[in-house]
């Protein structure tokens, strides 16, 4: 341990190498070669790996390690030389087979003569760096057989030759292939490339072109995706079977290239069997193996849907701007949400779902549903009809299912306070006259309405629903306080709140005094229990049931307005009235008037009173009588107003310059409030702010911000900035 | 277990051992028993007894390791033997993993302590990572395997060694001064087994290979070789240089009135990505301490004690030795007091520790300068003839080697689980070790 012992350690170190047998390193090495030899011709049953294991490591701790080590290499590549000449004989399929068979010897050799070098390994091999036994085998067996001049060539060729016949249908032995390409795999991942990888890729890229040039030449988009798929399906599952797990992304995106990126645009626009006619003819299938393809290159997605959108809004365009489809605005909606479940069922069907193409069609279909001006109108007159009669008999949960689908298109809509405008409308009539459907439905709307829009949106219309309970109790109090009116007519008033329904001015009328005093009545007993309100009759909006006997004693029940009940009230006192009589003692605007005799004269099946003459329209000299011939089966007869369902065009004017006239005071309030906290803005960033603020509602014209400004400025609320013009300034 | 065909019958040297292939199995694939066992040699079922023309004494030793995992040697058997039948066996490393246990500056053994046969004062001794070590003396460095077998000294021309340090358990790196005129000295790549000369650094400036003078040096993880140096015309900095291409990839010029090229010590602080570079008393008159960036060639915090007041006790430091876990850095002066500056404040002073002279004892005949290190959160500093253990937070001191032996200690060095202290009067060092873990 000390210094003594360490000048002893160099003597006898040194001494060792005078010893030695001058012949000992040869015959040592004999011993070993010959074991080698014994070890590759797998005669080694009779070899003791603890002598042959002595002797390698003798030889090293003799300073012959070169010795040994050169001599290892020496007869290794015989012994490899020997092997590839056998190899190179082997006839047509027996190569591989021969290949495989003696790579599998020398790996076990190799093994073997490892067992017996293994002190040589770990101590001559580490300090001299050079490479290990086992990387040398295998680079041995890489120079000499694999890159054998002989043998190089003509292994890629079979391998390939083999993969091509498996393409085109026959039945190879994978398990021989596996084996070959894992002695590729062994030798370094830079052998597997260069040797095989490489020019597979090649090999696979060139038939690939040639063969999706036969296919489109000669198959509809359809069939070439399929096609397609089968290939890439295939190919993922060679490599399973026999390539290194790494080259799956490599040849997939060459089929990928070959098969789907050259051709994505002709496959896409293909005539007859393109992304267009796969949309229009619901072919879910295929749309989602083009959708799973394309995913795979670049752009691919990209390109179906832009060719998806610019379809959607063609059609859209079309659906919404023909006059024809225009014409009924149920059906005009019913078929926007036709086109929206079709879309949403190819998107989640056939697209996975991709947020971005519902992305895609959900622009779309902004995009055209408010390229036509009436589509709020007629979203609200569709949701009218259904909650007028349409949703009976349907279960609650599909009621649940239409109105959200009528939610989302309502989404799409910019001017969102015009469909406020004309749902508010609707509301009022289906409330007044008592037609809606189902109060869970209207108020399940109004929820939605409220959780899309805001509190503010819909408080007016839970006003009107509030004032129709109300109403029901009062006139519960009105005859309560009342007993004597349960004989005669019956009245039944509802008391709508100023403001929160849609206002029309109050059209007066002369009600037949039986109903007139008991309209006194109610008043007076209203203003009661209410101090300080205003109560004005609206006559336009009533409706009256009346009993009639007619010429044969027929009795019936009709079910008419208050205009007309004020009419036929007249019949009671005389046969035969002229226009102006009528006009005279009802007082009854002359449009409506007009509109109520020709509903009670003209139409057919419903004629209570004739007319002189006989025409259509209503003259100021016409006389009328009662129809004694009038004949209905039913007992009760509904006499319907004259009224188109839709807007009339100034009706539409009229609504249009009330929204108009709606927006302005929200536009100002919004650039109050915007100016509150930011003081000063310049023009730009105001309307930018304006308009997104105001986004749930409507879409904001910027020259109606600028005016509103304008007013602003000139009321003092703002002023513009003396240097820089364009900045507005708050004056608080 | 009870599996009778687990048995294995050996004759080693004469003498029959009984073991299992269980027990055997432990000295793993890469060893005599490993390849034994290779399928590809029919050995079961065995017929008989196993020759082994192998030394018993040691075979038993050595089976007993494969056991146990414990390393036992009786006072007959020389360690040299047992080493050489470790290596015939593939060994060597278990006996290495048995021989001592993880490092614990608290918990040191004095195992060996090596004499050499160089003259004059050691310069420096560098742990290398599998527990052998180098030692420079003058111009030439002796390499010592984990063995304490001294393998073929290393020089570089023969030119006095500045610093020396192991890249790996197999490369060495040595640091010499230049010879005039002659392009000797600078710095090599040595190996350690061989000691052959593998690769020698140039440093080019303006595009010309110049000669120079290495000083301290410090590696990091990407492969980054540090040193001070010096050059004939002025070029004084840092330089650095790559381990794997050799080549020199970077220069830090040393700015007027401060000092690089003259470092005593290089560090590389991982966690802030930067070099620590300190020149202290008395190679200059002043002590320059700075941090370089390399990215962007800035220093980014530096510390002179020029202009501060000589105290009357002349608190110099003489080593300093960052430490990135309390972001400060530590220095020593001669009487072994422990000043701390902190890293995030540029230009702080020096916090000394109150701790001071509490063991003044009386100086050596010849003293040596303080040394420091830092090892997995425990601070070592070197004064005399000892070396005092630091831990916690407050940097208790918790142990102190000491061995009246050599004189005082030059330098010392942690690594591969040991601890090396080089004297300086006679040409010896120590070797510290954990013992292995208790049994219980």
């Amino acid at each position: 341990m000390s210094n003594q012992k360490k000048r002893n350690f160099q003597i006898e170190a040194f001494k060792h190498r005078v010893v030695v047998d001058p012949k000992y390193a040869d015959k040592t090495w004999q011993i070993l070669e010959r074991a080698i030899h014994q070890i590759y011709n797998q005669d080694a049953s009779g070899l003791s790996f603890e002598e042959l294991y002595r002797n390698a490591y003798n030889m090293v701790l003799h300073k012959f390690g070169e010795k040994l080590y050169t001599g290892f290499i020496a007869t290794m590549t015989g012994h490899l030389k020997e092997k590839a000449r056998l190899i190179e004989a082997a006839q047509g399929g027996a190569f591989l087979e021969e290949l495989n068979k003696k790579w599998n010897e020398h790996n076990k050799a190799l093994e073997m003569i490892r067992d017996i070098l293994m002190y040589m390994d770990r101590t001559y091999i580490e300090s001299t760096k050079k490479p290990h036994v086992h990387p040398m085998g295998l680079s041995l067996w890489r120079d000499n057989v694999v890159h054998s001049p002989r043998i190089h060539t003509r292994l890629l060729n079979t391998l390939l030759d083999l993969v091509y016949k498996e393409r085109t249908g026959e039945v190879i032995d994978r398990g021989l292939v596996r084996n070959v390409t894992k002695m590729f795999m062994d030798l370094g991942e830079s052998v597997y490339q260069d040797d095989f990888e490489k020019p597979f890729l090649e090999a696979s890229s060139e038939f690939y072109k040639v063969e999706s040039q036969e296919f489109i030449e000669s198959c509809d988009c359809g069939d070439y995706l399929k096609k397609a798929e089968k290939r890439l399906t295939e190919e993922i599952d060679r490599v399973g079977h026999y390539l290194d797990a790494k080259s799956e992304d490599k040849i997939t995106s060459v089929v990928e290239r070959e098969m789907i990126a050259n051709h994505m645009q002709r496959l896409v626009h293909m005539e007859n069997s393109g992304l267009v006619n796969m949309l229009l003819n619901d072919k879910y299938e295929d749309l989602g193996r083009m959708y799973s393809l394309f995913r795979r290159v670049t752009n691919g997605l990209a390109t179906v849907r832009d060719v998806m959108t610019s379809h959607l809004r063609e059609m859209g365009k079309q659906l919404v701007t023909d006059p024809e489809k225009s014409k009924d605005p149920v059906e005009f909606v019913q078929r926007l949400l036709d086109e929206r479940d079709k879309y949403d069922k190819i998107i989640s069907t056939a697209f996975g779902n991709d947020k971005t193409f519902q992305n895609a069609s959900n622009s779309s279909f902004e995009y055209f549903i408010n390229l036509n001006t009436r589509s709020p109108e007629f979203i609200s007159l569709f949701v009218d009809d259904k909650l007028r009669k349409g949703l009976k008999g349907i279960a609650d949960v599909d009621v649940e299912v239409i109105l959200d689908k009528v939610m989302m298109l309502f989404r799409y809509l910019q001017e969102k306070d015009v469909f406020e405008k004309y749902y508010k409308q609707h509301l009022a009539k289906r409330l007044l006259s008592g037609k809606t459907v189902s109060d869970d439905a209207e108020k399940s709307l109004i929820v939605k309405l409220k959780t899309e829009c805001g509190y503010q949106f819909t408080s007016k219309l839970e006003g009107m629903f509030t004032d129709m309970k109300t109403s029901e109790d009062t006139m519960r109090g009105f005859y309560g306080s009342h007993p004597e009116l349960s004989e005669g007519p019956t009245l039944t008033v509802q008391i709508l709140t100023t403001g929160s329904w849609p206002t029309q001015p109050a059209v007066p009328c002369n009600l037949p005094a039986e109903v007139s005093v008991l309209c006194e009545k109610f008043r007076s007993y209203y203003l009661g229990t209410h101090t300080g309100r205003r109560l004005s009759w609206q006559t336009n909006m009533g409706t009256a049931d009346i009993k009639a006997v007619f010429g044969k004693g027929q009795k019936h029940e009709l079910n008419v307005s208050t205009f007309q009940m004020c009419v036929l009230m007249l019949f009671n006192n005389s046969d035969r009235l002229s226009y102006k009589e009528i006009e005279q003692a009802t007082e009854i605007p002359a449009p409506e008037l007009r509109r109520c005799l020709q509903s009670l004269a003209c139409v057919k099946g419903k004629n209570v009173i004739k007319k002189e003459p006989m025409s259509k329209d209503i003259g100021e000299d016409d006389l009328f009588v009662v129809n004694d011939k009038f004949t209905s089966k039913f007992y009760k007869v509904k006499i319907g107003t004259v009224v188109a369902q839709k807007e009339t065009e100034p009706e539409k004017q009229e609504t249009r310059q009330r929204v108009e006239e709606d927006r302005k005071p929200q536009i100002e309030a919004a650039i109050v409030r915007i100016m509150k906290s930011r003081k000063i803005l310049d023009h730009n960033n105001i309307i930018a702010e304006v308009t997104k603020q105001l986004q749930p509602r409507f879409l904001a014209n910027p020259t109606e911000i600028k005016k509103r400004i304008e007013s602003l400025i000139e009321r003092d609320f703002l002023e513009r900035d003396n240097t820089d013009r364009k900045l507005y300034r708050y004056l608080a | 277990m009870g599996n009778s065909k687990d048995r294995i019958k050996f004759n080693v040297g004469g003498r029959i051992f009984e073991t299992t292939s269980t027990t055997l199995a432990n000295a793993g694939h890469d060893s005599f028993f490993g390849a034994l066992f290779d399928d590809d040699w029919n050995l079961s079922p065995p017929k008989e007894d196993l020759f082994i023309d192998r030394n018993p004494d040691c075979f038993a030793v050595l089976l007993d390791l494969l056991r146990t995992g414990d390393l036992n040697v009786p006072a007959n058997i020389p360690e040299r033997l047992l080493h050489r039948e470790a290596s015939f066996y593939g060994l060597l490393h278990h006996v290495r993993t048995a021989k001592w246990g993880p490092f614990d500056g608290n918990r040191l053994r004095l195992s060996d302590s090596v004499k050499g046969i160089a003259p004059g004062d050691g310069t420096a001794v560098r742990a290398g990572p599998d527990g052998g070590c180098c030692v420079a003396h003058g111009s030439v460095v002796h390499v010592f395997d984990w063995m304490l077998e001294e393998h073929c000294p290393i020089n570089l021309d023969y030119q006095r060694v500045n610093d020396v340090g192991w890249i790996d358990s197999d490369n060495i790196v040595l640091s010499a001064c230049e010879k005039l005129g002659r392009g000797d000295g600078g710095m090599g790549l040595f190996s350690s087994s061989t000691g052959d000369l593998r690769y020698k650094f140039q440093v080019c400036h303006e595009n010309q290979v110049k000669s120079y003078t290495a000083g301290a040096l410090s590696f990091n993880q990407d492969y980054k070789i540090f040193s001070s140096c010096k050059g004939r015309s002025n070029e004084y900095g840092v330089g650095v240089w790559d381990q794997i291409t050799g080549k020199q990839t970077d220069f830090f010029y040393e700015s007027p009135g401060w000092s690089l090229g003259d470092a005593d010590k290089l560090q590389w602080l991982n966690g802030m990505n930067c070099l620590l570079v300190a020149t202290l008393f008395p190679r200059k008159d002043n002590c320059y301490i700075s941090l370089l960036d390399f990215r962007d060639k800035n220093m980014v915090w530096s510390w002179s004690d020029i202009g501060s007041p000589m105290a009357i006790d002349e608190k110099r430091v003489r080593d300093a030795i960052a430490m990135e876990d309390s972001n400060s850095i530590c220095v020593v002066n001669e009487f072994e007091d422990l000043g701390f500056i902190d890293l995030r404040m540029y230009g702080g002073s020096v916090r000394w520790s109150s701790r001071s002279r509490l063991m003044k004892s009386k100086m050596p005949d010849e003293p040596c300068y303080p040394k420091l290190a830092l090892h997995e959160g425990q601070l070592f500093s070197s004064m005399n003839d000892s070396i005092s253990v630091f831990c916690g937070p407050d940097w208790v001191l918790t142990s102190r080697l000491r061995r009246s032996y050599g004189g005082s200690i030059c330098d010392f060095s942690i690594g591969g689980d040991r601890l090396f202290a080089l004297h300086s009067e006679e040409n010896v060092f120590d070797v510290w070790e954990t013992p292995p873990s208790p049994i219980i």
